[in-house]
């Protein structure tokens, strides 16, 4: 949890950590918290609006427009880092360099599988996991979606006349439901599943900080611990640094 | 025994005959449907109802002294005893005092001010009217209680329905014109129809507001909802009843509803009935001249969307509940959305009480060992 680059100069007196997250992933992430909190914040008034309160929040119509403008330039924002970050994906495709981690395997339903038994008390252990266990893969992939149906909607009751030149009317009213209804199920999602995953199951922070600790690694990585130091898990003993 | 019985019924009759008797002089008793008598109005009569009697005002304009005895007989004062000098309440004898009035405009403004005795419930909202704000700028011509009600001969005002239109077109004739060509007036003129609005209907009474400030603008939708909101009437006419309340959950309706509940004195450009359906010339949306029909909806929503294309008007799901047949991507992401937004709720607090019972248990274990 330290965060702090393991000094090999003092050996086996501080905790040795693993980076998880490089420092633009990190960055990645904490524009999209950000720019996601915002889009939500001035989203929801603009959703409930018989609600008092949404009311109090736009509480005249110089404010209404500020807040739609707030809310177009978060969107704007959380585009741009969508587009990067497909476009860094892209790029590392083409290089040959793109680590496979994160996509969904078979493995995955089988460690849900063993999860669900050990959650079930039918099994005695929790399945061993590689660097992205099946919840945060849940997670990247339901978030991924999910954004894209947030911006392509958005976008659409953005410029519902530009997109009817082309598309046919009753995507609009479509594009507004599904926009709406899509929010408020991203919002379930993120506030039950990931908040409770990085931070009442444990506090996680290596989206932060970057880094985790061994015995994090060990626990909740085994696989890829074993990978990176070429011992098992069940033996603590050092490993070279990733 | 049978006398005692006899005696019995004797006097039984007797009581049952007196009773009938007190009931029937009772029912007899003094109300008598005679007219009231009309002392004056004979007596003014006798030189009023001479149909040549006229004079001079100072401004060069001839008053007629006429009254027809049928205008009065007919008017609902004369009939219910309300006779001449409830009202002309500065003459009480022959010769009359002078009159100081230069032209006939005068005296009506003089005269009508007596209505205010009786009727000073609708004497005080008329002067809330926009009829009255006229007045104030010094429109002699603005109307007072006589110009649409009658003086002599004044009689129900809705006998029959069309009279009020027919009363309004006085001055509005233009608009009353429009009006009649449209479904409701169409249907009052053809057989005086008693469900659609008359132009009292929407504008009221004594008190008439502006129809053009904001505050009529955007409590209009609940205007029309009053009618057609209403499901036992519009089954009659085999029309929806639901438009009102899908309206107020479109993307116009709700803007105009927030409006409403905050700032009712601003502006709002959000469409209200009127502006798509039109004002005094609504008709049915099958009507070709309609602004609603398919041929002109498009340059109906280009009032507002002016670079609006031809596929826009799909966008507008009218006044109707999501459906396979109208609205098929809508339909659809509706569909989704009911399971699937339940599905994700449910899994993850299933899937998180799930992991907290057994890390819970998994500690407690571990404490115990």
């Amino acid at each position: 949890m330290s965060g702090k680059r393991t000094n090999p100069s003092q050996p086996a007196q501080q905790e040795r950590t693993f980076l998880r997250f490089a420092l633009g992933q990190r960055w990645e992430h904490a524009v999209l918290l950000l720019s996601g909190l915002v889009l939500l914040l001035t989203g929801l008034p603009q959703k409930y609006r018989e609600f008092s309160l949404s009311q109090d929040l736009l509480s005249t119509p110089e404010q209404v427009n500020f807040i739609r403008q707030v809310h177009h330039i978060a969107a704007i924002i959380l585009a741009l880092e969508v587009i990067y970050h497909i476009g860094r994906i892209i790029l590392l495709m083409v290089r040959r360099k793109l680590p496979g981690d994160l996509l969904p395997v078979w493995q995955d339903v089988r460690d849900a599988g063993q999860m669900l038994q050990y959650l079930l008390f039918l099994r005695k252990d929790k399945p061993k996991f590689g660097r992205y266990n099946f919840e945060q893969k849940v997670t990247y992939w339901f978030i991924f979606f999910g954004l894209a149906i947030m911006g392509l909607s958005g976008f659409i009751i953005w410029f519902p006349v530009g997109f009817t030149q082309f598309l046919p009317g009753g995507v609009v009213p479509a594009a507004k439901l599904a926009h709406s209804t899509e929010s408020v199920v991203m919002a379930i999602f993120i506030i039950i599943w990931h908040v409770y995953h990085v931070h009442i199951e444990r506090m996680n922070l290596s989206m932060f900080t970057g880094r985790v600790s061994e015995d994090e690694m060990r626990e909740f990585h085994a696989k890829e611990y074993d990978r990176l130091t070429g011992q098992t898990s069940s033996s603590a003993q050092a490993g070279e640094k990733k | 025994m049978t006398t005692r019985n006899l005696r019995q019924r004797k006097f039984w009759l007797i009581v049952a005959g007196a009773f009938i008797l007190l009931f029937s002089l009772r029912l007899a008793s003094p109300v008598s449907a005679r007219p009231p008598a009309q002392e004056t109005e004979k007596y003014c009569l006798s030189c009023h109802g001479d149909s040549t009697l006229s004079m001079t005002l100072p401004d060069g304009e001839t008053l007629s002294l006429y009254i027809a005895q049928d205008d009065l007989r007919h008017s609902v004062h004369s009939s219910v005893g309300i006779e001449c000098e409830a009202c002309h309440n500065n003459i009480s004898e022959y010769p009359h005092p002078e009159l100081k009035y230069k032209n006939k405009r005068e005296l009506s403004l003089a005269y009508y001010q007596t209505c205010e005795k009786c009727h000073s419930a609708n004497y005080e909202k008329a002067k809330d009217s926009m009829h009255a704000q006229a007045a104030q700028t010094g429109n002699l011509n603005a109307p007072i209680c006589t110009d649409c009600h009658g003086a002599h001969d004044v009689r129900s005002p809705n006998e029959p329905r069309s009279l009020i239109s027919e009363t309004c077109r006085e001055c509005h004739t233009e608009i009353v014109d429009t009006y009649r060509q449209s479904v409701h007036g169409a249907a009052l003129m053809k057989d005086e129809n008693p469900d659609v609005p008359v132009c009292t209907t929407c504008h009221g009474v004594h008190n008439i507001q502006d129809p053009r400030t904001n505050q009529f603008r955007v409590a209009e939708p609940e205007l029309c909802a009053g009618c057609h909101a209403n499901k036992e009437l519009m089954s009659k006419y085999g029309l929806s009843a639901d438009v009102y309340s899908i309206y107020k959950r479109s993307w116009h309706g709700v803007d105009v509803s927030v409006y409403k509940a905050r700032w009712p004195t601003i502006w709002h450009d959000s469409a209200v009935c009127a502006d798509c359906h039109g004002i005094h010339d609504i008709r049915t949306t099958k009507d070709p001249q309609s602004k609603v029909n398919s041929k002109n909806l498009l340059t109906t929503c280009r009032q507002c969307h002016p670079s609006a294309g031809p596929n826009w008007t799909d966008a507008w799901t009218g006044h109707n509940e999501i459906s396979l047949e109208r609205t098929p991507f809508l339909f659809y992401v509706e569909k989704f959305y009911t399971s699937f937004t339940p599905f994700v709720l449910w899994a993850c607090i299933i899937y998180v009480i799930l992991q907290i019972v057994r890390a819970t248990v998994d500690r407690v274990r571990r404490n115990l060992q």
